[in-house]
């Protein structure tokens, strides 16, 4: 008995160990960040207190809880008296989806395009590997900017737009691992044996590339959101009566003197998403693709 | 006569390749394949042996139809094989299958073993779901795989284990040929006999032919009705395999045998030390490309190129001084 | 190496008509410029003499070819607001930009690559620990998150600094500090990265099993190897130097090209945000070219390229 007992102590304290090892409490407690917004995103009509919109003109520039304000507005209100609490959730809710609908944009963009250039080889390649370059050489931003100045600014462009931040990331991916299956192993045994183009990308080299894009998501989500905020912040980005985050924090600086809490909030809830992600993201990487290690 | 099986007929494949960068360089070509004909009846194994860059796979390839030739055509029972890609192509490639050097490669690491082997009989639209996985139970068995190993993943199992699985991809459509390349030079020695053994029972049982091509002239001997010896492009020597290998008529193959390892050290035989390495293909010498290579050669080696002729013994040699130089026993 | 460099040029220049016909073609996706930039009142003789005076009325082949070789004489069209030569308002800018983003970038290289390199050198010490958190803020943080932080503790709270302006040296200060930081972040990631990977190369252990001090392996052997690749970063920030400062300067009404470029696309100003997206791209292009050379020169793998300059 005495020996069993001794013997078992150390295989409980490894089996601890190799949770924290398997589960690192910073990504824990990243991943749970993730899931509360997400949750937040989804609820986020249950959960503010108050239409987001809504004005109560008694309460102006109330300040938050932590500063000296009251429970009717724990996040204290804006210049006219509207709920930060409320537009908080409800900015990240629109900054989440933009983000989400620009990663999925991009990737899938991105991920044709370089199952196109794969395929084709030759003069497609070519003309998509310039335009790789071209999209790689330029700031984003600016492209973005001129864009926005040329075509004017509406929520299904602007969405579009945060589509093609990244999506020379996914192609160049893709092209890559798709030639060099393409050349030898799976993908030219499953062609031989008469299987059609969409089957073979389909069916076999998108699930053995899955795990690569995925981690690359995680680098261009958190990116995605900065793009996103930054863009609504200069006041070119999602456009009043809709809010974002970064919407929210370039209100926010007209009354930095006065009501810092209107900018704080959206600031602090940018930079803790895009941390958890970027933690998730690494971890991810370890876990999933030891490649790209 | 009825129409063999497998008909190649003066197939050849150039490749243009460039040297230097563009628009500077010149291109020139790669004669790859040149000329190459034989036939291969129903339930015989052809080998094909050469070292490496000697057009054994690009021959393969031209035989499924994964790259067209330049000349020539390959017939599939008395048909002209199809562009790749086209229906009819398809159609013929259920009856040609190819079994791969290197299992692991050959094999998606992401899906089951059994769905790999049902998938050729999805493309093909053969069959029920129900039906299609009898099938490759049933083509596994064969092959010497366990039922627990469907649901497995290929790099869950062994090497000699994972070229059965692609064996049994190529068998579920119950093709009439295998072109096998090089199909146990990746595993381990004690595995390889077990494989040609489960190749030749699988003949004997089933009546498929076989396309065999290896650098290994013993392991050709064992499974081969007839071998081809190719050097550069071309077929130097071709017949029986064990005359052709007691009895070498081309310098070439004299060569290759007398580099095969022999564990007796009684039987020192004179080794043939081939001079310098093989020509650049692109460049190929005139005449009998061999002539650089060749302790016999003489002034017509270097301007004539000697066609294949028939001996009096059925073999077929490409060489001007194969009735001269009567085929040395090299013992 | 002359070979090289003329094909290099040549690229560049491919890229730079390449952002060229970009804008061209976007704009004329846009619509009619005319309706976009004039009032919807506008008299029709107005709306017509606009569109003469950008070409708008004639062929799309025709209007292309004038504008690339307009703008291969440095003509890029006047400004649709103030009617200067849109250049001109650009080239006015430069300085400010310049005066704040040439701080910050010396700033970024002072910090970063010391500290990247004090990192890699006493790894998983606690000072590599604080410079890899940092860093992760670096590139989770929003500068206009950063720079509105420092300017609540600095102006704000402390009273030390003024918010925003350019009227004396002490307005410079933030902003350059809010550049600096952010570049600092990545420019010391990278520095370490490069570091760990060349101390774990085997000529590093041969050298110092040769019996050289561990300083002479790290300044004769290691940083000259550790540069190659933080070179290419920081190649890369200068061409980006103009896109970071686009937030900065409309966080700290800093009058530079960063500034001009928010108010045009909010004024869509089509003429001045072109002729921002050519000079910016040429910036991008020259600094890649500049980044190559110095590669060339840091690099004898390089260098052995140049015949007269072999072994």
């Amino acid at each position: 008995m005495a020996t069993a007992a001794v013997s078992l102590a150390p295989v409980q304290k490894t089996a601890h160990a190799r949770f924290f090892e398997a589960w690192p409490p910073l990504t824990i407690a990243a991943l749970a960040w993730i899931a509360g917004m997400v949750a937040t995103a989804l609820a986020a009509d249950v959960l503010a207190p108050y239409p987001f919109t809504a004005l109560d003109l008694k309460a102006r520039l109330a300040p938050a809880v932590l500063l000296g304000g009251s429970w009717a507005h724990p996040f204290g209100t804006d210049e006219l008296g509207r709920d930060v609490l409320s537009r908080l959730i409800m900015s990240i809710r629109m900054s989440l989806l933009i983000a989400f609908f620009g990663t999925m944009i991009a990737a899938v963009l991105g991920t044709t395009i370089g199952f196109v250039a794969a395929h084709f080889r030759r003069v497609v390649e070519a003309v998509v590997l310039m335009l790789i370059d071209f999209q790689a050489s330029m700031p984003f931003l600016i492209i973005a900017l001129s864009v926005l100045a040329f075509m004017g600014n509406s929520l299904s462009l602007f969405v579009v737009l945060m589509g093609f931040h990244s999506w020379e990331r996914y192609a160049r991916i893709t092209r890559g691992l798709t030639i060099s299956a393409n050349e030898q192993g799976y993908a030219s045994a499953v062609r031989q044996l008469g299987a059609s183009s969409l089957r073979i990308y389909g069916l076999h080299v998108l699930p053995n590339i899955a795990s690569t894009l995925i981690v690359s998501m995680t680098l261009t989500f958190p990116e995605t959101i900065l793009l996103e905020s930054g863009l609504s912040f200069l006041g070119l980005g999602v456009q009043p009566p809709l809010t974002s985050l970064g919407n929210m924090v370039g209100y926010g600086r007209e009354y930095l003197t006065r009501a810092p809490w209107i900018m704080l909030a959206p600031s602090a809830v940018i930079v803790l998403t895009t941390l958890s992600i970027s933690i998730v993201g690494d971890w991810l990487r370890d876990r999933l693709d030891p490649t790209l290690r | 006569m009825t129409t063999p099986l497998l008909q190649a007929a003066e197939l050849t494949r150039h490749y243009s390749v460039r040297s230097g960068a563009w628009p500077f360089g010149r291109t020139a070509t790669l004669r790859a394949v040149d000329g190459v004909s034989f036939t291969l009846p129903a339930g015989r194994t052809l080998g094909l042996v050469g070292e490496s860059g000697c057009g054994k796979s690009t021959t393969a390839k031209l035989v499924l139809g994964l790259v067209p030739p330049t000349r020539g055509e390959v017939r599939v029972m008395g048909e002209t094989l199809p562009p790749a890609g086209t229906a009819r192509w398809r159609a013929l490639r259920r009856s040609i299958q190819m079994v791969f050097q290197d299992p692991l490669g050959a094999l998606d690491r992401r899906v089951p073993v059994g769905d790999q082997i049902t998938e050729p009989l999805i493309i093909h639209r053969i069959g029920t779901p129900a039906q299609r996985r009898d099938k490759a139970v049933a083509t596994m068995a064969a092959v010497g795989l366990k039922l627990d190993h469907f649901d497995r993943y290929p790099h869950e199992l062994s090497g000699g284990q994972r070229q059965r699985i692609v064996l049994a991809r190529a068998l579920v459509l119950e093709p009439k040929l295998i072109v096998c390349d090089e199909p146990i030079s990746a595993l381990d020695v004690s595995i390889q006999a077990q494989v040609v053994n489960l190749l030749v029972d699988l003949q004997a049982q089933l009546g498929i032919a076989y396309l065999f091509i290896s650098h290994d002239l013993r392991m050709i001997r064992q499974v081969s009705h007839e071998v081809a010896v190719m050097y550069l492009g071309r077929i130097v020597e071709q017949g029986e395999p064990d005359s052709l290998l007691a009895q070498p008529a081309h310098p070439y193959t004299q060569a290759l045998i007398s580099a095969i390892p022999t564990a007796s050290t009684r039987t020192r035989r004179g080794r043939i030390i081939l001079k310098g390495d093989p020509p650049n293909p692109i460049d190929l010498p005139s005449g009998c490309a061999f002539h650089t290579r060749c302790a016999f050669a003489v002034a017509r080696c270097r301007t004539e190129t000697p066609a294949l002729r028939v001996m009096a013994d059925g073999r077929r040699v490409a060489c001007h001084l194969a009735d001269t130089n009567s085929p040395r026993a090299v013992a | 190496m002359m070979r090289y460099l003329a094909g290099r040029v040549l690229r560049g220049l491919f890229t730079i008509l390449l952002v060229m016909t970009f804008a061209f073609v976007v704009l004329r996706l846009s619509g009619d410029p005319a309706l976009l930039i004039m009032t919807v009142d506008a008299p029709p003789e107005a709306i017509a003499a606009f569109r003469t005076s950008w070409g708008l009325d004639r062929p799309l082949w025709d209007q292309y070819v004038t504008y690339v070789l307009r703008a291969a004489i440095g003509d890029l069209g006047n400004s649709m607001r103030d009617g200067r030569p849109a250049i001109e308002l650009v080239l006015d800018r430069v300085p400010a930009t310049l005066a704040i983003t040439i701080p910050a970038f010396l700033l970024k290289i002072g910090i970063g690559v010391p500290a990247g390199i004090y990192a890699a050198l006493h790894r998983n010490s606690l000072a590599d620990r604080l410079t890899m958190l940092v860093s992760v803020a670096g590139f989770t943080v929003p500068s206009f998150v950063l720079a509105l932080v420092l300017v609540l503790v600095f102006s704000v709270k402390l009273g030390w600094l003024p918010s925003s302006g350019s009227e004396t040296l002490a307005h410079a200060i933030l902003p350059i500090v809010t550049l600096g930081t952010a570049g600092a972040a990545v420019i010391a990631r990278f520095t370490r990265s490069a570091m760990l990977e060349v101390l774990g190369q085997p000529y590093i252990r041969a050298a110092s099993a040769k019996g050289l001090t561990w300083r002479r392996v790290v300044t004769d052997h290691a940083l000259p190897n550790a540069a190659i690749p933080t070179t290419t970063i920081i190649g890369f920030m200068i061409g980006a130097l103009i896109a970071g400062a686009v937030v900065v300067e409309s966080v700290f009404a800093w009058p530079g090209v960063g500034r001009l470029l928010v108010v045009a696309v909010a004024n869509r100003d089509l003429a001045v945000v072109q002729a921002l997206l050519i000079i910016i791209a040429a910036t991008m292009v020259a600094a890649n070219i500049l980044v190559d050379l110095v590669y060339g020169w840091i690099d004898p793998r390089m260098r052995t390229r140049h015949p007269a300059g072999a072994q």
